[in-house]
Protein backbone atom coordinates (compact mmCIF):
# COMPACT_ATOMS: atom_id res chain seq x y z
CA UNK A 1 0.00 0.00 0.00
CA UNK A 2 2.81 2.33 0.97
CA UNK A 3 4.76 1.34 -2.17
CA UNK A 4 1.83 2.20 -4.48
CA UNK A 5 1.42 5.60 -2.87
CA UNK A 6 5.12 6.40 -3.34
CA UNK A 7 5.04 5.55 -7.03
CA UNK A 8 2.00 7.77 -7.59
CA UNK A 9 3.68 10.82 -6.01
CA UNK A 10 6.66 10.42 -8.28
CA UNK A 11 4.75 10.62 -11.63
CA UNK A 12 6.33 13.17 -14.07
CA UNK A 13 3.24 15.31 -14.35
CA UNK A 14 3.38 15.97 -10.64
CA UNK A 15 6.57 17.97 -11.16
CA UNK A 16 6.27 21.70 -11.81
CA UNK A 17 9.58 21.82 -13.65
CA UNK A 18 8.32 19.45 -16.32
CA UNK A 19 5.29 21.64 -16.98
CA UNK A 20 7.50 24.68 -17.33
CA UNK A 21 9.65 22.83 -19.84
CA UNK A 22 6.51 21.77 -21.71
CA UNK A 23 5.27 25.35 -21.80
CA UNK A 24 8.60 26.55 -23.18
CA UNK A 25 8.44 23.79 -25.79
CA UNK A 26 4.94 24.85 -26.83
CA UNK A 27 6.04 28.47 -27.02
CA UNK A 28 8.98 27.51 -29.25
CA UNK A 29 6.67 25.46 -31.49
CA UNK A 30 4.44 28.54 -31.76
CA UNK A 31 7.49 30.67 -32.60
CA UNK A 32 8.50 28.14 -35.28
CA UNK A 33 5.04 27.96 -36.83
CA UNK A 34 4.61 31.74 -36.79
CA UNK A 35 8.04 32.05 -38.44
CA UNK A 36 9.39 34.33 -35.78
CA UNK A 37 6.64 36.93 -36.10
CA UNK A 38 6.56 37.25 -32.35
CA UNK A 39 10.24 38.14 -32.30
CA UNK A 40 9.83 40.59 -35.14
CA UNK A 41 6.92 42.31 -33.40
CA UNK A 42 8.88 42.39 -30.18
CA UNK A 43 11.82 43.87 -32.02
CA UNK A 44 9.42 46.47 -33.47
CA UNK A 45 8.64 47.74 -29.98
CA UNK A 46 12.15 47.73 -28.57
CA UNK A 47 13.67 49.37 -31.65
CA UNK A 48 10.99 52.04 -31.93
CA UNK A 49 12.87 54.75 -29.96
CA UNK A 50 15.82 54.40 -32.32
CA UNK A 51 13.93 54.71 -35.62
CA UNK A 52 14.62 57.55 -38.06
CA UNK A 53 12.04 60.00 -36.71
CA UNK A 54 9.38 62.14 -38.33
CA UNK A 55 11.77 65.03 -38.28
CA UNK A 56 14.24 63.21 -40.50
CA UNK A 57 11.43 62.30 -42.94
CA UNK A 58 10.35 65.92 -43.16
CA UNK A 59 13.90 67.07 -43.88
CA UNK A 60 14.22 64.57 -46.71
CA UNK A 61 10.81 65.47 -48.20
CA UNK A 62 11.66 69.14 -48.02
CA UNK A 63 14.94 68.50 -49.80
CA UNK A 64 13.12 66.52 -52.50
CA UNK A 65 10.58 69.35 -52.91
CA UNK A 66 13.34 71.89 -53.27
CA UNK A 67 15.13 69.68 -55.77
CA UNK A 68 11.94 69.33 -57.87
CA UNK A 69 11.23 73.05 -57.67
CA UNK A 70 14.71 73.94 -58.87
CA UNK A 71 14.52 71.35 -61.66
CA UNK A 72 11.04 72.61 -62.63
CA UNK A 73 12.23 76.24 -62.79
CA UNK A 74 15.28 75.27 -64.84
CA UNK A 75 13.13 73.26 -67.27
CA UNK A 76 10.61 76.09 -67.50
CA UNK A 77 13.31 78.59 -68.35
CA UNK A 78 14.74 76.16 -70.86
CA UNK A 79 11.30 75.63 -72.36
CA UNK A 80 10.65 79.37 -72.68
CA UNK A 81 14.07 79.90 -74.30
CA UNK A 82 13.52 77.10 -76.82
CA UNK A 83 9.99 78.30 -77.58
CA UNK A 84 11.33 81.79 -78.27
CA UNK A 85 13.91 80.32 -80.64
CA UNK A 86 11.16 78.39 -82.49
CA UNK A 87 8.73 81.39 -82.31
CA UNK A 88 5.99 79.28 -80.70
CA UNK A 89 3.14 80.43 -78.47
CA UNK A 90 4.13 81.01 -74.85
CA UNK A 91 2.27 80.25 -71.66
CA UNK A 92 2.47 83.16 -69.26
CA UNK A 93 1.51 82.48 -65.69
CA UNK A 94 1.57 86.08 -64.59
CA UNK A 95 -1.59 87.31 -66.25
CA UNK A 96 -4.21 84.77 -65.24
CA UNK A 97 -7.66 86.01 -64.30
CA UNK A 98 -9.74 84.00 -61.84
CA UNK A 99 -13.45 83.99 -62.62
CA UNK A 100 -16.59 82.34 -61.26
CA UNK A 101 -19.07 80.46 -63.44
CA UNK A 102 -22.39 82.33 -63.29
CA UNK A 103 -24.28 80.40 -65.97
CA UNK A 104 -23.66 76.94 -67.22
CA UNK A 105 -25.17 75.19 -70.23
CA UNK A 106 -23.51 71.82 -70.41
CA UNK A 107 -26.30 69.75 -71.93
CA UNK A 108 -27.96 69.61 -75.33
CA UNK A 109 -26.54 71.66 -78.25
CA UNK A 110 -25.49 74.76 -76.41
CA UNK A 111 -22.35 73.98 -74.49
CA UNK A 112 -21.14 77.17 -72.94
CA UNK A 113 -20.37 78.79 -69.62
CA UNK A 114 -20.69 82.44 -68.71
CA UNK A 115 -18.06 83.93 -66.39
CA UNK A 116 -18.30 86.91 -64.06
CA UNK A 117 -15.32 88.70 -65.62
CA UNK A 118 -15.65 90.71 -68.80
CA UNK A 119 -13.87 93.26 -70.94
CA UNK A 120 -13.69 95.58 -67.93
CA UNK A 121 -11.35 93.07 -66.26
CA UNK A 122 -9.24 92.64 -69.37
CA UNK A 123 -10.79 89.46 -70.78
CA UNK A 124 -10.45 89.30 -74.56
CA UNK A 125 -12.05 87.19 -77.26
CA UNK A 126 -9.91 84.12 -77.89
CA UNK A 127 -8.53 83.85 -74.35
CA UNK A 128 -8.13 80.29 -73.13
CA UNK A 129 -10.12 79.10 -70.12
CA UNK A 130 -8.82 76.33 -67.89
CA UNK A 131 -10.27 74.71 -64.78
CA UNK A 132 -9.19 72.03 -62.33
CA UNK A 133 -8.12 69.21 -64.66
CA UNK A 134 -7.18 71.18 -67.74
CA UNK A 135 -8.63 72.95 -70.76
CA UNK A 136 -12.31 73.96 -70.75
CA UNK A 137 -12.67 76.16 -73.82
CA UNK A 138 -12.06 79.56 -75.35
CA UNK A 139 -13.71 82.91 -74.79
CA UNK A 140 -16.06 83.51 -77.69
CA UNK A 141 -17.73 86.69 -76.64
CA UNK A 142 -17.29 89.35 -73.96
CA UNK A 143 -19.57 91.98 -72.50
CA UNK A 144 -18.54 94.68 -70.05
CA UNK A 145 -19.03 92.44 -67.02
CA UNK A 146 -19.26 88.89 -68.39
CA UNK A 147 -17.61 86.62 -70.90
CA UNK A 148 -19.08 83.62 -72.74
CA UNK A 149 -16.92 80.57 -73.21
CA UNK A 150 -17.45 77.94 -75.90
CA UNK A 151 -16.68 74.61 -74.27
CA UNK A 152 -14.60 72.04 -76.13
CA UNK A 153 -17.66 69.76 -76.12
CA UNK A 154 -19.65 72.27 -78.24
CA UNK A 155 -20.38 71.29 -81.87
CA UNK A 156 -18.67 74.56 -82.87
CA UNK A 157 -15.36 73.69 -81.22
CA UNK A 158 -12.46 72.34 -83.28
CA UNK A 159 -8.96 72.27 -81.79
CA UNK A 160 -5.60 70.93 -82.74
CA UNK A 161 -4.31 68.57 -80.04
CA UNK A 162 -1.20 66.54 -79.38
CA UNK A 163 -0.83 62.86 -78.49
CA UNK A 164 2.37 62.75 -76.52
CA UNK A 165 2.98 58.98 -76.55
CA UNK A 166 2.97 58.61 -80.32
CA UNK A 167 4.03 62.22 -81.01
CA UNK A 168 1.23 62.99 -83.45
CA UNK A 169 -1.23 65.86 -83.96
CA UNK A 170 -4.98 65.31 -84.13
CA UNK A 171 -8.19 67.30 -84.37
CA UNK A 172 -10.51 67.44 -81.37
CA UNK A 173 -14.11 68.00 -82.48
CA UNK A 174 -17.04 68.69 -80.12
CA UNK A 175 -20.11 66.61 -80.88
CA UNK A 176 -22.70 68.09 -78.54
CA UNK A 177 -22.23 65.44 -75.85
CA UNK A 178 -19.78 65.09 -72.94
CA UNK A 179 -17.21 63.19 -74.98
CA UNK A 180 -15.59 65.08 -77.87
CA UNK A 181 -14.08 63.10 -80.68
CA UNK A 182 -10.43 62.95 -81.66
CA UNK A 183 -9.81 62.59 -85.39
CA UNK A 184 -6.41 61.43 -86.58
CA UNK A 185 -5.96 61.58 -90.33
CA UNK A 186 -3.74 58.53 -90.46
CA UNK A 187 -4.93 54.94 -90.50
CA UNK A 188 -1.62 53.66 -89.11
CA UNK A 189 -1.50 55.80 -85.96
CA UNK A 190 -0.87 53.52 -82.97
CA UNK A 191 -3.42 55.16 -80.68
CA UNK A 192 -4.43 53.22 -77.55
CA UNK A 193 -7.09 53.50 -74.87
CA UNK A 194 -5.63 55.50 -71.98
CA UNK A 195 -3.45 57.75 -74.15
CA UNK A 196 -3.20 61.27 -72.82
CA UNK A 197 -3.91 64.28 -75.03
CA UNK A 198 -2.86 67.87 -74.46
CA UNK A 199 -2.86 71.11 -76.40
CA UNK A 200 -0.41 70.98 -79.24
CA UNK A 201 3.08 72.40 -78.57
CA UNK A 202 3.00 73.84 -82.08
CA UNK A 203 -0.42 75.43 -81.73
CA UNK A 204 -0.87 79.11 -82.45
CA UNK A 205 -4.36 79.27 -80.91
CA UNK A 206 -3.70 77.63 -77.55
CA UNK A 207 -0.83 77.82 -75.10
CA UNK A 208 1.21 74.61 -75.20
CA UNK A 209 0.91 71.51 -73.05
CA UNK A 210 -2.41 72.16 -71.34
CA UNK A 211 -3.89 68.78 -70.31
CA UNK A 212 -7.17 68.01 -72.11
CA UNK A 213 -8.26 64.40 -71.72
CA UNK A 214 -7.72 60.69 -72.03
CA UNK A 215 -8.65 58.35 -74.89
CA UNK A 216 -11.66 56.32 -73.77
CA UNK A 217 -12.47 54.22 -76.82
CA UNK A 218 -11.26 53.93 -80.40
CA UNK A 219 -13.35 53.57 -83.54
CA UNK A 220 -11.49 52.03 -86.46
CA UNK A 221 -14.40 51.51 -88.84
CA UNK A 222 -13.56 54.53 -90.99
CA UNK A 223 -11.23 53.93 -93.91
CA UNK A 224 -8.96 56.93 -94.12
CA UNK A 225 -8.84 58.08 -90.50
CA UNK A 226 -9.02 56.94 -86.90
CA UNK A 227 -11.44 58.44 -84.43
CA UNK A 228 -11.44 58.15 -80.66
CA UNK A 229 -13.80 59.17 -77.90
CA UNK A 230 -12.11 61.45 -75.35
CA UNK A 231 -12.94 61.62 -71.66
CA UNK A 232 -12.16 65.16 -70.53
CA UNK A 233 -10.07 65.80 -67.43
CA UNK A 234 -11.83 69.08 -66.56
CA UNK A 235 -15.54 68.59 -65.86
CA UNK A 236 -17.42 71.74 -66.88
CA UNK A 237 -20.70 70.66 -65.30
CA UNK A 238 -19.24 70.82 -61.77
CA UNK A 239 -16.50 73.45 -61.97
CA UNK A 240 -17.37 76.74 -60.24
CA UNK A 241 -14.08 78.64 -60.56
CA UNK A 242 -11.90 78.88 -63.64
CA UNK A 243 -8.75 80.64 -64.80
CA UNK A 244 -8.65 82.78 -67.92
CA UNK A 245 -5.19 82.71 -69.54
CA UNK A 246 -4.26 85.88 -71.33
CA UNK B 1 -49.05 99.17 -60.16
CA UNK B 2 -50.79 95.89 -59.52
CA UNK B 3 -53.04 96.46 -62.51
CA UNK B 4 -50.01 97.16 -64.68
CA UNK B 5 -48.47 93.83 -63.68
CA UNK B 6 -51.71 91.99 -64.39
CA UNK B 7 -51.93 93.55 -67.84
CA UNK B 8 -48.35 92.82 -68.76
CA UNK B 9 -48.13 89.36 -67.20
CA UNK B 10 -47.48 87.62 -70.53
CA UNK B 11 -44.67 90.06 -71.37
CA UNK B 12 -43.14 89.61 -67.91
CA UNK B 13 -43.14 85.86 -68.49
CA UNK B 14 -41.55 86.49 -71.90
CA UNK B 15 -38.70 88.38 -70.20
CA UNK B 16 -38.20 85.49 -67.79
CA UNK B 17 -37.56 82.96 -70.60
CA UNK B 18 -33.96 84.04 -71.36
CA UNK B 19 -33.22 84.06 -67.63
CA UNK B 20 -34.41 80.50 -67.15
CA UNK B 21 -32.62 79.54 -70.39
CA UNK B 22 -29.37 80.85 -68.87
CA UNK B 23 -30.08 79.53 -65.40
CA UNK B 24 -30.17 75.97 -66.75
CA UNK B 25 -31.26 74.20 -63.54
CA UNK B 26 -29.38 70.91 -63.56
CA UNK B 27 -31.76 69.18 -61.18
CA UNK B 28 -34.50 69.49 -63.81
CA UNK B 29 -32.39 67.94 -66.55
CA UNK B 30 -32.61 64.50 -68.10
CA UNK B 31 -29.34 63.01 -69.45
CA UNK B 32 -27.90 66.51 -68.94
CA UNK B 33 -30.48 68.00 -71.31
CA UNK B 34 -33.02 70.69 -70.38
CA UNK B 35 -36.59 71.09 -71.61
CA UNK B 36 -36.95 73.59 -74.45
CA UNK B 37 -38.19 76.49 -72.33
CA UNK B 38 -39.36 78.97 -75.01
CA UNK B 39 -42.07 76.59 -76.24
CA UNK B 40 -43.83 76.65 -72.86
CA UNK B 41 -44.46 80.36 -73.36
CA UNK B 42 -44.95 80.32 -77.12
CA UNK B 43 -47.75 77.72 -77.08
CA UNK B 44 -50.24 79.60 -74.86
CA UNK B 45 -49.28 82.95 -76.40
CA UNK B 46 -49.89 81.73 -79.96
CA UNK B 47 -53.09 79.89 -79.00
CA UNK B 48 -54.55 83.12 -77.62
CA UNK B 49 -53.13 85.65 -80.09
CA UNK B 50 -53.08 83.70 -83.35
CA UNK B 51 -50.59 82.57 -85.96
CA UNK B 52 -49.18 85.93 -87.03
CA UNK B 53 -48.46 86.96 -83.45
CA UNK B 54 -46.96 83.51 -82.84
CA UNK B 55 -44.72 83.90 -85.87
CA UNK B 56 -43.52 87.36 -84.80
CA UNK B 57 -42.89 86.37 -81.19
CA UNK B 58 -41.19 83.17 -82.36
CA UNK B 59 -38.79 85.44 -84.25
CA UNK B 60 -38.29 87.66 -81.19
CA UNK B 61 -37.64 84.67 -78.95
CA UNK B 62 -35.21 83.22 -81.47
CA UNK B 63 -33.33 86.52 -81.68
CA UNK B 64 -32.99 86.79 -77.90
CA UNK B 65 -31.97 83.16 -77.38
CA UNK B 66 -29.48 83.28 -80.26
CA UNK B 67 -27.87 86.31 -78.68
CA UNK B 68 -27.43 84.37 -75.43
CA UNK B 69 -25.73 81.37 -77.02
CA UNK B 70 -22.23 81.54 -78.38
CA UNK B 71 -22.91 79.32 -81.41
CA UNK B 72 -22.86 81.96 -84.15
CA UNK B 73 -23.22 79.52 -87.01
CA UNK B 74 -26.53 78.02 -85.91
CA UNK B 75 -29.84 79.68 -85.16
CA UNK B 76 -33.03 78.78 -83.30
CA UNK B 77 -35.17 81.30 -85.24
CA UNK B 78 -36.62 79.03 -88.00
CA UNK B 79 -37.79 76.40 -85.51
CA UNK B 80 -39.38 78.90 -83.14
CA UNK B 81 -41.06 80.88 -85.96
CA UNK B 82 -42.50 77.70 -87.45
CA UNK B 83 -43.71 76.53 -84.02
CA UNK B 84 -45.25 79.96 -83.31
CA UNK B 85 -47.14 79.85 -86.59
CA UNK B 86 -48.24 76.25 -86.07
CA UNK B 87 -49.34 76.78 -82.46
CA UNK B 88 -51.52 79.70 -83.58
CA UNK B 89 -53.64 77.32 -85.65
CA UNK B 90 -54.55 75.22 -82.60
CA UNK B 91 -57.91 75.86 -81.03
CA UNK B 92 -58.65 75.47 -77.34
CA UNK B 93 -60.25 72.15 -76.39
CA UNK B 94 -63.36 72.12 -74.25
CA UNK B 95 -62.26 69.09 -72.19
CA UNK B 96 -59.61 70.26 -69.71
CA UNK B 97 -58.02 66.83 -69.22
CA UNK B 98 -57.63 66.20 -72.95
CA UNK B 99 -56.33 69.77 -73.21
CA UNK B 100 -53.53 68.97 -70.73
CA UNK B 101 -52.35 65.97 -72.71
CA UNK B 102 -52.61 67.91 -75.95
CA UNK B 103 -50.19 70.54 -74.59
CA UNK B 104 -47.69 67.78 -73.85
CA UNK B 105 -47.97 66.26 -77.30
CA UNK B 106 -47.89 69.60 -79.11
CA UNK B 107 -44.84 70.81 -77.17
CA UNK B 108 -43.07 67.47 -77.76
CA UNK B 109 -43.71 67.86 -81.47
CA UNK B 110 -42.53 71.48 -81.40
CA UNK B 111 -39.37 70.52 -79.51
CA UNK B 112 -38.69 67.72 -82.00
CA UNK B 113 -39.12 70.18 -84.85
CA UNK B 114 -36.81 72.81 -83.32
CA UNK B 115 -34.22 70.18 -82.33
CA UNK B 116 -34.22 68.62 -85.79
CA UNK B 117 -33.91 71.97 -87.55
CA UNK B 118 -30.98 72.88 -85.29
CA UNK B 119 -29.33 69.50 -85.85
CA UNK B 120 -29.75 69.85 -89.63
CA UNK B 121 -27.90 73.17 -89.46
CA UNK B 122 -25.04 71.52 -87.55
CA UNK B 123 -24.95 68.64 -90.06
CA UNK B 124 -24.98 71.03 -93.00
CA UNK B 125 -22.21 73.10 -91.46
CA UNK B 126 -19.97 70.10 -90.68
CA UNK B 127 -20.86 68.29 -93.87
CA UNK B 128 -17.43 66.88 -94.62
CA UNK B 129 -16.02 66.52 -91.13
CA UNK B 130 -17.80 64.32 -88.69
CA UNK B 131 -21.30 63.55 -89.84
CA UNK B 132 -21.41 59.97 -88.66
CA UNK B 133 -19.90 60.78 -85.26
CA UNK B 134 -22.54 63.36 -84.50
CA UNK B 135 -25.61 61.22 -85.16
CA UNK B 136 -25.89 59.30 -81.88
CA UNK B 137 -25.26 62.19 -79.43
CA UNK B 138 -27.60 64.39 -81.46
CA UNK B 139 -30.43 61.86 -81.41
CA UNK B 140 -29.91 61.49 -77.68
CA UNK B 141 -30.14 65.26 -77.25
CA UNK B 142 -33.28 65.57 -79.37
CA UNK B 143 -35.07 62.65 -77.71
CA UNK B 144 -34.21 63.78 -74.17
CA UNK B 145 -35.43 67.28 -74.97
CA UNK B 146 -38.64 66.00 -76.57
CA UNK B 147 -39.36 63.81 -73.56
CA UNK B 148 -38.72 66.53 -70.98
CA UNK B 149 -40.61 69.21 -72.87
CA UNK B 150 -43.59 66.92 -73.36
CA UNK B 151 -43.47 65.87 -69.71
CA UNK B 152 -43.48 69.39 -68.27
CA UNK B 153 -45.74 71.07 -70.83
CA UNK B 154 -49.10 69.95 -69.33
CA UNK B 155 -48.14 71.51 -65.98
CA UNK B 156 -46.62 74.74 -67.23
CA UNK B 157 -48.59 75.48 -70.40
CA UNK B 158 -52.04 75.06 -68.86
CA UNK B 159 -51.08 77.37 -65.98
CA UNK B 160 -49.64 79.98 -68.33
CA UNK B 161 -52.70 79.74 -70.60
CA UNK B 162 -54.97 80.33 -67.61
CA UNK B 163 -52.86 83.32 -66.49
CA UNK B 164 -52.68 84.85 -70.00
CA UNK B 165 -56.43 84.44 -70.50
CA UNK B 166 -57.14 86.01 -67.14
CA UNK B 167 -54.76 88.89 -67.84
CA UNK B 168 -56.26 89.44 -71.31
CA UNK B 169 -59.81 89.45 -69.94
CA UNK B 170 -58.85 92.04 -67.35
CA UNK B 171 -57.11 94.05 -70.03
CA UNK B 172 -60.17 93.98 -72.32
CA UNK B 173 -62.44 95.03 -69.49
Amino acid sequence: MLGIRRISTNRWWHKKKNWILFAIFLFLVFVRISKGSFYKDFYYFISKPFWPGQFQKEIILESIDQEYLIKFNLLKKDNIRLRRILSLQELSNNENISAAVISRKTGSWWRQIILNKGSKDGVEIGNVVIGPGGLLGRVKDTSLLTSSVTLITSPESKLGVWLDRIQINGLLVGLGDDYPSLIIYSKDADIKVGDFISSSPASTLLPPNIPIGIVQSIDETLKSKKTAKISLLAKPHVIDWVQILK
Amino acid sequence: MNKFFLKKLSIICFILIPIIFLWHPNWLGFLGVQPYWPLFWLLPWSMINGSINGLIFGLFLGLILDSLTVNDSFTQIPGLMFCGFLFGKIKLHSNILIGHFRYGLICSFGSFLCGTLYFLQILFRNFSDSNSLMLIPSFKNILAEVFLTGFLAPFICSQLLRIFKFSRRRFLQ
